[in-house]
C-alpha cells in the first residue's frame, strides 16, 4: 500500500499532491491519501476522493491548522505506523523539504527527495528506481530503495503532471480522524506565510508566458500580444523598456530586475534578448521567439524561431489558435 | 606689557589647537593600522603634483582651484613671516629689523595680494555662487575663516603704509596677531584642518586607486562593523575633510537623486568619531540602503583633492553588512550563481563552451600561443557580447596574434569584491589563480576592464602577477600604422570607469577610434572621469524599485545623447549592457558598437569571421 501526503493552506490543495498521485499511480499498489489539517477538511476531502485511490483519510486536528514540523510530525507519525504502507509519497514542496526527514529520521527509514522520475525496477522484488538531480542538476542518479518499509519518496514540482492522475469512476471512500498521537508540546510558533513575490502579479507560477519586447513599437499593439496571450491562456509579460514606458505595470516585466520565470512556455514577441532579460527566462521549458532580427541574441536560447515581421505572424497564430 | 599679554594669548590660543588636536590625533592613533607606505617615487611625485602643484585642486574647478592655490601658496610662503612676527613680539628673539626680513616682506607682498584675491573670489563664490557642492545652506564657520585670511592679509599690506611705532601700526599688528591665533584655535575642529592632515593624507593614499586589502579570514577579520573597525587612515580621512563636494557632486549615483552623497559618508564619520560612538554599527550611521548605492566608480576617490579614499570605506562596511547576512536581495540571487555555476548569470557552462568551439578557439598553451584571451562572464555566455569578442579574434587573427583560451574559466570575483562578500571573491580568485598557474601566460588580453583590473590589481595580493590589458591597449598597439577607411564618422566614446579611471587608458581607445576614421565626439564626464554606467559595485543586478531617484544609465545615456552622435562606442561589457538598456528604454535611434567591432569592421583587409 502507499500512502500519499496531500498538502493544503488557506483551503486549497497543492497542486503538487495531484502530481504525486501522478507519480505513484502507475506502481499499482493501492493508494491512501492522507490530508492532514484543521477540521472541516470535508470539502477537500470530496475533492481527494475524485482521484483513483483506495481510501482519502482525513486528519482533523486544531494543532495541524497551521504548519508545525512538531505538530505534524507527532500527528502523522501513529498513522504511518498503523497503515504500514511500503511507500510514503510527498510532493517536494518548503514544507515537505522541513516535514519528510524529520518523520523518516524519526521512523529511521530511508529518504529519497526531489524524484523526477520513476522507472521500473531491475528485479521485481527490489521495487522502483527513483530518478533525482545531483550537483544542482549537472548529474542524475538512479536509486533503489533498501531497509524496512515504508520507504520515503518526495517528488520534484512540476515533474510529474496533474491533469495525468488517475480520476475514480466513482467517489473513493473517505473517514475523518480526530487528532492522533501524544499532544506533545508544540515548539515552533508559526508566523504568516512568506511570499516571494512581492509583485501583485505572480509570474513565477505562470504555466505560459507571453513576453513583448520594444519590437512591438507601440502601445496600442500591446493589445495584439494580449489576444494571442488570451488564446494560449497566458499571462502576458514584457522586458524592461516596455515597463519603464509604462505600457505594462513594473510586475509584469521578466529579467534581472524583473521577476524570474520558469514556465513551460515563453512567447517573446520583438525582444531583442539582452542578457539581464535572458537570465530572468532562462529556465523555461519551450521558448518561441518572434524578431525581424536574425542576429538577435533571443535566437540564441529559443527552441522555436520566427524571423519576420510580428505584426504578421501574431495575429495569424491567434487566428490558427482559436479555430 | 606688550610680550606678557602676547604669551597669554600665545599659551590660551595654542592651548586650545594642541588639546583639540589631540583629541584627533588619539582617536587616529586607537584605529587599527592601515598605513602602509610603498611605492614611494610615486607618493613624492603626486605629493608634489598635488599638495605643492595643487592639481586636483585646479584640474576640476579652475577657477575655484587657482584661487584656492593662491592662497595655499601665500599660507606656505607666510609661515616663516608669522614665526618671526611671532618670536619679536613674545620678546624671544627679534629678526624683523634685519635686511633679509625687509627682503622677504617684499617678496611677501605680490602673495599677500594673491591671497587676498583669491579670498574674495572664494567667498563671493561661497556666499554669492553658492555651487551646489558646498551644501544647501553657507558654512558661516568658512566665511568667518574667510574674512580672518582677508584680514590677515589687509593687515600685513597696510604694514607698509603704517608706523610700525604708531598707535594704528601697533592696533593693525595686534589685528593681525589676534587673527593668527583665533584662527590657530579655529583649525583642528573646523574643515580648515586640511591645512594640517591634507598633506599628510595625500602621502599616505594607496597609489592604487579602491585599494581594498584582502581580509584575513585566518583572524577572524570579516570588515566593517562599528566605528571602532575603521582604520587609521580612514580616520584620518575624516579629520581631513574640506567639504569641498568635488566627490558629492562626481558621484553618479548622487547625480542621478539617489540618497548616496560621498561627503556625508566622511562628514558621518567625523561626527560618530569625535562622539565616541566606537560601538555604533555603520549601516546605522551611514543608512544600509545608501550603503549599496555605490557603483565603485571611483570618481570620489579619484577627484578627492585632500586625499581620501572612499572605497575602502564604503565596502568595507559592505563586507561588515555581507558578513552578516545583510546583503540586498538582488545580490543572493547573484551570490548563487557565483557559487553554483562560477558566473554571475547562472547559466550552465556548456554555454561557454558552445562559443569556445564555433568561434573555432584554442586551449591555451604558453608554447604555442603568444597571448591568452580571457573571455569574461560577458564574453563567455552574452550572446550580444559576444559579437564584440568574434570581432575582437578576427582583429588578433589578421593581427598575426597566436592566442588561446582557458579552458575553463570562472568569473574574477569582481562583483563578489565590490559588493563586500569577500570570501566568495577570494574563493573565485584563488580558483583562477590556480588555473592561470597551470597555463602560465605571459600576458592576457580581454575585453572586460573590471577583469583587467581585478586580475591585474585585485590578484597580486595573492602573489600572482601577470600582465594583463585591456584589448584597447592591445589592438591599438597591433594596428599601429595601419589606417581604416577614409571619412569623417561622427561617434561618441564612453570611457568605462574601469579602464578611464582605474586603468588611466584613455588615449589607446580614442587613438584606435581616429586611426579608423572616426570624429569623436566627447560628452560631458569624459577621460579619467566618466560617469558611471551604473552597473559597478554589483548594481547590474539591482532592482528598479528597490532604487529612489532615476537610473545611472540613464542619466549617462543622455549626456552621451547630447553629443548628437549617431553612434556609441563602448568598450566594457557592462556598460554596453546598461546603456543599451536605457536607449532601449529611451526609445532612442542611437546606434551602440563596441569598440573591437568598430575596429574589427574597418580593417584595411576585413578578418574573415570566425565560423560559426
Amino acid at each position: 500500500m502507499i500512502l500519499v501526503i496531500a498538502e493544503a493552506r488557506d483551503g486549497r490543495l497543492n497542486r503538487a499532491t495531484w502530481e504525486t498521485l501522478a507519480a505513484v499511480q502507475p506502481l499499482g499498489d493501492p493508494i491512501t491519501i492522507v490530508l492532514p489539517g484543521a477540521a472541516p477538511l470535508a470539502a477537500l476531502g470530496q475533492e481527494l476522493a475524485e482521484a483513483a485511490v483506495a481510501e482519502v483519510v482525513l486528519l482533523e486536528s486544531p494543532a495541524l491548522e497551521l504548519y508545525t514540523p512538531d505538530g505534524y510530525t507527532a500527528a502523522l507519525t501513529p498513522i504511518i505506523e498503523e497503515l504500514s504502507p511500503s511507500l510514503v509519497a510527498l510532493p517536494h514542496t518548503y514544507q515537505t523539504r522541513d516535514l519528510a526527514p524529520k518523520i523518516a529520521a524519526r521512523m529511521d527509514r530511508a529518504l529519497v527527495t526531489d524524484v523526477t522520475a520513476v522507472k521500473p525496477g531491475a528485479a521485481a522484488q527490489e521495487g522502483p528506481i527513483f530518478v533525482r538531480p545531483m550537483f544542482q542538476g549537472k548529474l542524475t542518479a538512479d536509486v533503489v530503495m533498501q531497509g524496512p518499509a515504508p520507504h520515503f519518496v518526495t517528488f520534484q514540482v512540476g515533474a510529474f503532471r496533474a491533469e495525468q492522475a488517475a480520476r475514480g469512476a466513482s467517489p473513493a471512500p473517505s473517514r475523518v480522524i480526530g487528532p492522533t498521537g501524544e499532544r506533545g508540546a508544540i515548539r515552533q510558533q508559526p508566523e504568516a506565510p512568506f511570499r516571494e513575490a512581492k509583485q501583485a502579479v505572480d509570474l513565477t507560477q505562470a504555466e505560459r508566458i507571453v513576453a513583448v519586447g520594444r519590437g512591438i513599437k507601440e502601445q496600442a499593439h500591446i493589445a495584439m500580444a494580449q489576444q494571442l496571450a488570451d488564446a494560449l491562456g497566458a499571462e502576458i509579460a514584457a522586458s524592461r523598456p516596455i515597463c519603464d514606458a509604462g505600457w505594462l505595470p513594473m510586475d509584469r516585466q521578466v529579467g534581472s530586475s524583473g521577476q524570474t520565470v520558469s514556465p513551460k512556455l515563453y512567447v517573446a514577441l520583438g525582444i531583442s534578448g539582452a542578457i539581464q532579460h535572458l537570465v530572468g527566462m532562462k529556465g523555461s521549458q519551450v521558448v518561441v521567439a518572434i524578431n525581424k532580427d536574425p542576429d538577435a541574441p533571443i535566437f540564441e536560447v529559443a527552441d522555436f524561431g520566427i524571423v519576420g515581421d510580428l505584426f504578421d505572424i501574431v495575429p495569424a497564430l491567434t487566428n490558427a489558435l482559436k479555430s | 606689557m606688550q610680550p606678557l599679554i602676547l604669551w597669554l594669548l600665545v599659551l590660551a590660543f595654542a592651548g586650545a589647537f594642541v588639546v583639540q588636536v589631540a583629541t584627533r590625533v588619539r582617536l587616529i592613533l586607537a584605529a587599527p593600522n592601515t598605513i602602509a607606505v610603498d611605492r614611494l617615487g610615486f607618493r613624492v611625485a603626486r605629493f608634489l603634483a598635488d599638495v605643492v602643484a595643487q592639481r586636483r585642486t585646479i584640474g576640476e574647478r579652475p577657477a575655484a582651484g587657482f584661487a584656492h592655490a593662491l592662497v595655499f601658496w601665500g599660507f606656505v610662503a607666510f609661515g616663516g613671516y608669522t614665526v618671526i612676527e611671532f618670536l619679536a613680539g613674545l620678546g624671544i628673539a627679534d629678526f624683523t629689523h634685519t635686511r633679509a626680513f625687509g627682503f622677504y616682506r617684499l617678496v611677501l607682498t605680490p602673495f599677500a595680494v594673491g591671497v587676498l584675491a583669491g579670498i574674495v573670489y572664494l567667498l563671493v563664490r561661497r556666499v554669492v555662487l553658492r555651487p551646489a557642492g558646498l551644501g544647501d545652506h553657507v558654512s558661516l564657520e568658512s566665511v568667518v575663516i574667510g574674512l580672518f585670511i582677508a584680514t590677515l592679509m589687509v593687515t600685513f599690506l597696510l604694514g607698509w603704509r603704517l608706523d610700525e611705532a604708531s598707535l594704528a601700526g601697533r592696533v593693525n599688528w595686534w589685528l593681525h596677531s589676534v587673527v593668527v591665533l583665533a584662527f590657530l584655535a579655529l583649525i583642528p575642529a573646523s574643515k580648515h584642518f586640511h591645512l594640517v592632515l591634507s598633506p599628510i593624507a595625500v602621502f599616505l593614499k594607496s597609489p592604487e586607486l579602491g585599494r581594498l586589502p584582502n581580509l584575513d579570514f585566518e583572524k577572524e577579520q570579516v570588515g566593517l562593523e562599528t566605528v571602532k573597525d575603521l582604520g587609521s587612515k580612514i580616520v584620518l580621512d575624516a579629520f581631513t575633510c574640506v567639504e569641498c563636494g568635488r566627490c558629492q557632486v562626481n558621484c553618479p549615483a548622487w547625480g542621478a537623486g539617489k540618497e548616496l552623497n560621498p561627503k556625508t559618508i566622511i562628514l558621518q564619520t567625523e561626527s560618530a568619531l569625535l562622539a565616541g560612538e566606537r560601538d555604533r554599527k555603520l549601516g546605522e550611521i551611514y543608512s544600509e540602503k545608501v550603503l549599496w548605492q555605490c557603483t565603485t566608480c571611483g570618481a570620489c576617490e579619484n577627484q578627492c583633492p585632500v586625499g581620501i579614499e572612499h572605497l575602502p570605506l564604503l565596502i568595507g562596511a559592505r563586507r561588515g553588512l555581507v558578513s552578516n547576512g545583510d546583503a540586498p536581495g538582488y545580490l543572493g540571487g547573484m551570490y548563487n550563481n557565483l557559487e553554483r555555476r562560477s558566473n554571475i548569470w547562472g547559466l550552465a557552462y556548456d554555454q561557454r563552451q558552445k562559443f569556445v568551439t564555433a568561434s573555432g578557439l584554442e586551449t591555451f598553451d604558453p608554447a604555442r600561443h603568444d597571448v591568452l584571451v580571457w573571455l569574461g562572464c560577458a564574453g563567455a555566455f552574452d550572446a550580444d557580447f559576444q559579437k564584440s569578442l568574434r570581432s575582437l579574434f578576427g582583429v588578433l587573427r589578421a593581427g598575426g596574434v597566436r592566442f588561446g583560451v582557458l579552458e575553463k574559466e570562472r568569473c574574477t570575483g569582481d562583483p563578489a569584491k565590490r559588493t563586500g562578500n569577500e570570501y566568495m571573491f577570494q574563493e573565485l580568485a584563488n580558483a583562477n589563480i590556480e588555473t592561470l598557474k597551470t597555463s602560465a601566460p605571459k600576458k592576457i588580453v580581454t575585453s572586460c576592464p573590471h577583469c583587467v583590473k581585478t586580475i591585474g590589481a585585485d590578484y597580486s595580493r595573492f602573489g600572482y602577477s601577470v600582465e594583463i590589458v585591456h584589448s584597447s591597449v592591445f589592438v591599438e598597439e597591433l594596428t599601429r600604422g595601419q589606417t581604416g577607411a577614409a571619412g569623417q564618422e561622427a561617434v561618441t566614446f564612453h570611457d568605462p570607469c574601469y579602464l578611464g579611471r582605474y586603468g588611466g587608458r584613455v588615449d589607446e581607445p580614442r587613438e584606435l577610434l581616429m586611426r579608423f576614421g572616426a570624429a569623436i565626439k566627447e560628452p560631458v564626464r569624459n577621460r579619467e572621469n566618466p560617469y558611471c554606467c551604473g552597473a559597478g559595485g554589483g548594481l547590474l543586478f539591482a532592482d528598479k524599485e528597490e532604487e529612489p531617484g532615476a537610473r545611472i544609465s540613464d542619466v549617462r545615456f543622455k549626456q552621451l545623447q547630447e553629443t548628437g552622435a549617431p553612434t556609441v562606442v563602448t568598450a566594457c561589457p557592462f556598460c554596453s549592457i546598461m546603456l543599451k538598456g536605457a536607449q532601449a528604454s529611451a526609445r532612442s535611434d542611437v546606434q551602440f558598437v563596441d569598440l573591437m567591432t568598430y575596429v574589427g569592421e574597418r580593417l584595411p583587409s576585413p578578418p574573415r569571421a570566425a565560423a560559426d
